[in-house]
């Protein structure tokens, strides 16, 4: 397989991980949260610095990411639970920024704007996935967890009180569902697996910084899974399929490295408008936004 | 303590600045109802507009500018046009809006860096930048005019809300925009107008950023934030609750950051939004 397939097939994966979770909470059960990147850069940073300074392995590296995210969102998720609608999309982006000012200015522990370069590979199971092909293997095994993971969540009877609690949260609480402890645990959830998907992510490029983690990519992420349609999980897995190939056809157009960069971001932006005004219910849909 | 006057100087500024990004955010938030994104876009416009002008064209300083604050405007009416007024028609809901004026500000920001790359620039010092001193305080030319303009703009959108037909008509459409239709008002018309004049103020905090400071595409999103925090600490909708909670949330970051440092500045700034969101959502002055 061509090493450029199989490097669009790990980003694909990766962000595909990163739609699901985000999914689950606000397609699922509309958490609109703009602090999605934010876990996302949690995971990948706890692990960076796992593996390049304290020389931890993969598993535990990315176990203790995903314990840093779960952290981190209890806290973050309490603060906004007090928040209701649009107040709610302004506070989490709020809290994305304060990370990222975090990011870039602890600079004893994230190296700030410079990064952190050098991070391993893992070796799994005698696998050395410094070759690409076996790290395709890893991050499609995780995407395959991740899935079944929100499959099970968004079929069980817990999945069904998110849901309710998207459409009718007062309704919920007269009947007696502790609403905010689902908000809560869910938001936890999805925090958790996005930082697998930042652990995936800063093993695969060997090299993060914080601009990846800013509010341009939680907007990425929203219109991922707004254009594969929200509450539905086949349809996060094809937004993520077309929005991470999309640009790379655009690479083949010729613009220049720059330019390049930047379409990508202006053909997301774009439509996630034409969306808004034709089809908010993207692709493959079950909620209208 | 001789730090102390430096301090209220940059923080009349700050709050300056953030003064006119919280009103005209407010003035359209109250017409349109929705949290709006692409706000942010328009400083980017003014700043760049007067970027491109005086030095890629080399246009007398004035008139870029007073070309660049109706460009800012023109492309903030042409949005409502084109992307709200649809979605009005449509009955959408207020966070269909908010996600297409976040799609919206990506698009601007993504375009300007395409044009103009996304490195920092800076606009050479055409105009004599003269250093006024109160006291051991010492402050630019620049940010004097952020000072006047930021009280200007207030008494302007003051008045012209209290005494003019027009400003009647937008606080009317504030109230209740079913019964302003009923009434006869033009509401569509007037949300344009109310646009236009949002995002001209908006790109003149973009031109005063860039002789302040400097442009870079990404700038939009930092003043816009600021922006919202003072306009919702001061109560959404309320322009003088806009000026106020803008000088609060400046005081707030520039003290703080005397005993903190200065890198938390962003953080002292959401930390006061949450207070407020926390304990008094309706701001300093209820709408």
């Amino acid at each position: 397989m061509p090493a450029y397939l199989i490097h669009l097939a790990i980003l694909f994966s990766i962000y595909a991980i990163l739609a699901l979770s985000l999914n689950l909470i606000f397609g699922y059960t509309g958490l609109m949260s703009l602090a999605h990147a934010a876990f996302f850069g949690i995971g990948a940073y706890t692990v960076a610095i796992l593996t390049t300074r304290y020389n931890f392995n993969f598993l535990s590296a990315t176990l203790a990411g995903i314990i840093a995210a779960i952290i981190l969102a209890a806290l973050i998720g309490f603060v906004l639970s007090k928040f209701k609608g649009d107040y709610y999309t302004l506070g989490s982006l709020g809290f994305n920024f304060i990370i990222f000012a975090t990011m870039l200015n602890l600079q004893n522990l994230t190296n700030g704007p410079l990064g952190i370069p050098g991070i391993p590979r893992p070796n799994f199971f005698g696998l050395d996935s410094s070759i690409d092909f076996n790290f395709l293997l890893l991050s499609t095994c995780c995407l395959l967890l991740v899935y079944l993971i929100c499959r099970f969540i968004v079929n069980s009877s817990f999945g069904r009180a998110l849901k309710a609690i998207r459409e009718d949260e007062q309704a919920l609480e007269i009947f007696g569902y502790n609403v905010r402890n689902f908000k809560f645990l869910v938001f936890v959830i999805s925090a958790g697996l996005a930082a697998i998907a930042g652990s995936l992510f800063a093993c695969f490029i060997t090299y993060i910084d914080p601009t990846t983690f800013g509010s341009n990519e939680s907007v990425f992420l929203w219109s991922i899974i707004i254009l594969g349609g929200l509450a539905n999980l086949r349809g996060s897995l094809l937004g993520a399929l077309f929005l991470i190939l999309l640009p790379e056809a655009l690479r083949f157009v010729g613009f220049p490295e720059n330019v390049a960069a930047q379409m990508r971001q202006l053909v997301y932006g774009l439509l996630l408008v034409i969306l808004m005004m034709y089809r908010p219910q993207g692709l493959m849909g079950e909620y209208k936004l | 303590m001789t730090i102390v006057p430096q301090l209220i100087v940059n923080s009349l500024f700050a709050g300056s600045v953030y003064a006119l990004m919280a009103m005209s955010f407010t003035l359209i938030f109250g017409a349109t109802k929705f949290f709006n994104f692409v706000h942010g876009s328009f400083t980017v416009i003014g700043g760049y507009a007067v970027f491109y002008l005086v030095e890629r064209l080399a246009w007398p300083i004035y008139i870029a500018i007073i070309l660049s604050i109706i460009v800012a405007g023109g492309v903030g009416f042409i949005l409502d046009k084109t992307v709200n007024l649809p979605l009005r028609k449509k009955k959408s809901t207020n966070t269909v809006k908010l996600v297409a004026s976040l799609g919206l500000f990506i698009v601007i920001q993504a375009f300007v860096a395409i044009l103009f790359t996304s490195q920092f620039q800076t606009l050479s010092n055409t105009i004599e930048q003269k250093i006024y001193q109160i006291g051991s305080a010492v402050f630019t030319q620049t940010q004097a005019v952020m000072f006047v303009s930021a009280i200007v703009v207030f008494f302007g959108i003051m008045l012209l809300l209290k005494f003019t037909l027009f400003g009647k008509a937008v606080n009317a459409l504030s109230d209740d925009e079913e019964v302003a239709k009923i009434v006869g008002i033009n509401t569509d018309k007037i949300i344009s107008y109310v646009f236009f004049i949002g995002a001209a103020i908006s790109g003149w905090v973009g031109i005063l950023v860039a002789y302040d400071t400097g442009i870079e595409p990404t700038m939009g999103l930092g003043a816009l934030l600021k922006g919202i925090i003072a306009a919702v600490v001061g109560g959404m909708g309320s322009v003088p609750g806009a000026f106020l909670g803008a000088f609060l949330l400046g005081f707030a970051e520039n003290f703080g950051i005397w005993k903190i440092n200065g890198e938390w500045k962003d953080a002292i700034a959401f930390g006061l939004l949450i207070i407020f969101l926390l304990f008094r959502p309706q701001g300093i002055i209820k709408k």
